[in-house]
C-alpha cells in the first residue's frame, strides 16, 4: 500500500470519528446514530491488502478507545474482528446491494453485540443498559441505509476499480 | 495435528492483534483509570479537540436547521403548555418568596449561617461519546476555566452528571444514566433516602431503604450524596414503588433533559465541601438548589459562551467552616 493511501485512510478515520462525536451529537433519529467508524472500517477492509485492512481496524478501534470511556483495547478488538470478517467474506462480495445490505447489517449487529458482551465481562455493565437492544439494532439499520453512500467512497478514494479482485492488486 | 504453519498470514496477524488488544484491556483495567492509558486519553482528547470544535462549528447551522424543522410541529402545543406552566409558576414564586423570607428570619433567630453561594461555570456540549454505549459528554471548558475533577454538572432541569476527566481546554462529563453510576438520593416530599442506579437509555432504578414509606408517581428525588451538593433535583419517580426483596423499588426518569443537552452549568464544588456539609449540615433536610427555570442564570448568555462566565448558585443547608473554602 502506498504512503498516500495510508495517510488517506488515517484522515478518513479521523473525519469519521469527528462526525460520529460532533454531528451525531444532535442529529439523532430515535435517540440513536449510525456506527460510522465501523462502516468506514468495513468499507476499506473490502479493498485494502489483508494486513493493512486489519491494521486499519485495530488503529481505528484504538483511536475510538482513547476517546471512549470503555477499557483501552476493547474497540480495537471489535473493529479488528470486523476487518477480519470482511477479509473472510470479501471474495463473495458483489456490488449487488442484495448481498452487501445483509452483510453490513450482520457485521454491525455482531460487532456491537460483541462490544456489549465484552464490555459487560470487563465490568462496564453495557448489557445493564435498558436500551441495549435498541443501541445495537438502530445503528445497524442506519449503517445499512448509509452503506450505499459510504462503501463506494473506499474504492473512489483509493483510486481503484470496484471489481472485487482489485483488492489484491492494490 | 495443528501447527502454526496451518494458519494463513491474515489469520496470524488477526490473532496477534486480538492478543495485543486483550493485553491493553487488562493493563488499562489494572491501572484503574490512571497510568499510561489515562495519559494517552488526555493527550488524544487534547489533540482531537480542535478537530471536534471545527466539525461542531461547521455542522451547527445544518443541525440547527434540521432541529428547527423537527421542532416546528411541536411548537404550538409546547407554547400552550408553557403558558399554563408560567401561570402556575408565577403563583409558586410568590409563595416561595414568602417562605424564603420566613427561612431567613428563622436562620437569624437560630444563629445559623446563611447558605453558601457556589460559583457556576457555563459551558456548551462539544461532543458525545464515540458509541451509543458511552454515557458521556465533552464540554468546551477545561481546567484553564476552573473546571476540576468530580464537579457536578447541571442543566436547567437538574443534575446531568459529574466531571470524569479534564484537560486544559475541555472536560468529560459522565452522565447519571451510566449503569456504573449509583447516586444516593432523598425523596423531597418525605425526606426518605434511597439509591438511584443508571440504566443507560432506560428509566433509572430507585431502591428505597425504608419499606414502609410510600413513594408515588411524580415524587422529586434530590441529591443526598457526598459527591454532590445536597438538594439538587436528580430524577422524577415514574410509578408507585413496590416492595421487593427487602427494598422498595421503582423507576425514575432524569429531571434533566439528558438526551437534548446543549448548555450546562458546572458547579465549582469539591468533595471538601461535602465533608463540611456531612459534619455540619448533614442532619438537616435539604431543599432543592434553586435552578432558574426561565432561562440561563445571570452572567450566562443564550448563545455559545465564548469566555468563562461564572455565576453563583445557592446551596441551602450548608455552613461555612473557617479555613475551608468552597
Amino acid at each position: 500500500m502506498k504512503a498516500r493511501h495510508a495517510i488517506l485512510v488515517v484522515l478518513i478515520v479521523i473525519v469519521a470519528v469527528a462526525v460520529q462525536t460532533t454531528v451525531f451529537n444532535r442529529l439523532r433519529l430515535f435517540d440513536a446514530a449510525p456506527a460510522l467508524v465501523l462502516l468506514v472500517v468495513l468499507a476499506y477492509a473490502r479493498y485494502l491488502p489483508a494486513e493493512y485492512a486489519l491494521l486499519t481496524g485495530f488503529g481505528a478501534g484504538l483511536f475510538q478507545d482513547l476517546l471512549a470511556e470503555s477499557p483501552l483495547g476493547l474497540w480495537a478488538l471489535v473493529l479488528t474482528s470486523v476487518a477480519y470478517s470482511v477479509l473472510r467474506f470479501r471474495d463473495r462480495f458483489e456490488d449487488d446491494f442484495g448481498f452487501v445490505g445483509p452483510f453490513v447489517l450482520g457485521v454491525t449487529i455482531g460487532a456491537l453485540a460483541l462490544f456489549a458482551v465484552l464490555g459487560t465481562i470487563f465490568g462496564e455493565k453495557t448489557l445493564a443498559d435498558a436500551g441495549a437492544l435498541k443501541k445495537i439494532a438502530l445503528p445497524a439499520i442506519y449503517n445499512v441505509a448509509l452503506a450505499p453512500l459510504i462503501l463506494p467512497l473506499a474504492p473512489l478514494s483509493l483510486g481503484i476499480s470496484r471489481s472485487r479482485d482489485t483488492a489484491f492488486r492494490l | 495435528m495443528w501447527r502454526p504453519s496451518n494458519v494463513d498470514r491474515p489469520t496470524g496477524i488477526f490473532i496477534g492483534l486480538i492478543v495485543i488488544s486483550l493485553v491493553l484491556v487488562t493493563l488499562d483495567l489494572r491501572a484503574q483509570g490512571a497510568g499510561l492509558g489515562s495519559t494517552l486519553r488526555e493527550g488524544t482528547q487534547t489533540i482531537f479537540t480542535p478537530v471536534q470544535r471545527a466539525f461542531s462549528a461547521a455542522s451547527r447551522p445544518v443541525v440547527d436547521f434540521f432541529e428547527s424543522v423537527s421542532d416546528l410541529f411541536s411548537l404550538r402545543d409546547e407554547n400552550r403548555r408553557l403558558r399554563e406552566e408560567i401561570t402556575a409558576l408565577e403563583a409558586e414564586v410568590q409563595e416561595t418568596e414568602s417562605i424564603r423570607i420566613r427561612v431567613r428570619e428563622l436562620e437569624a433567630l437560630l444563629d445559623v449561617s446563611a447558605p453558601e453561594e457556589v460559583d457556576t461555570i457555563a459551558a456548551r456540549v462539544l461532543a458525545i461519546g464515540v458509541s451509543e454505549f458511552d454515557h458521556l459528554r465533552v464540554i468546551d471548558k477545561g481546567s484553564d476555566d476552573g473546571i476540576g475533577l468530580d464537579m457536578p454538572v447541571l442543566d436547567e432541569g437538574g443534575l446531568i452528571g459529574r466531571i470524569e476527566s479534564v484537560t486544559d481546554t475541555v472536560a468529560r462529563v459522565i452522565l447519571i444514566t451510566d449503569p456504573t453510576l449509583v447516586i444516593a438520593v432523598r425523596v423531597e416530599r418525605t425526606g426518605e433516602t434511597g439509591v438511584l442506579k443508571g440504566r443507560g437509555s432506560g428509566p433509572m432504578n430507585l431502591e428505597m431503604f425504608d419499606r414502609d414509606t410510600a413513594v408515588v408517581e411524580g415524587d422529586l428525588l434530590i441529591t443526598a450524596d457526598g459527591r454532590f451538593p445536597a438538594g439538587i433535583p436528580v430524577a422524577v419517580v415514574l410509578e408507585p414503588a413496590r416492595s421487593e426483596v427487602g427494598f422498595l423499588r421503582t423507576t425514575a426518569r432524569p429531571a434533566a433533559a439528558i438526551t437534548r443537552i446543549d448548555f450546562v452549568k458546572v458547579l465549582v464544588w469539591t468533595r471538601d465541601d461535602a465533608i463540611v456539609e456531612g459534619f455540619e449540615g448533614g442532619d438537616r433536610l435539604p431543599t432543592p438548589v434553586p435552578l432558574d427555570p426561565s432561562g440561563p442564570a445571570e452572567g450566562e448568555t443564550d448563545t455559545a459562551p465564548t469566555t468563562t462566565s461564572t455565576t453563583t448558585t445557592t446551596i441551602p443547608g450548608t455552613t461555612t467552616v473557617p479555613g475551608i473554602e468552597p
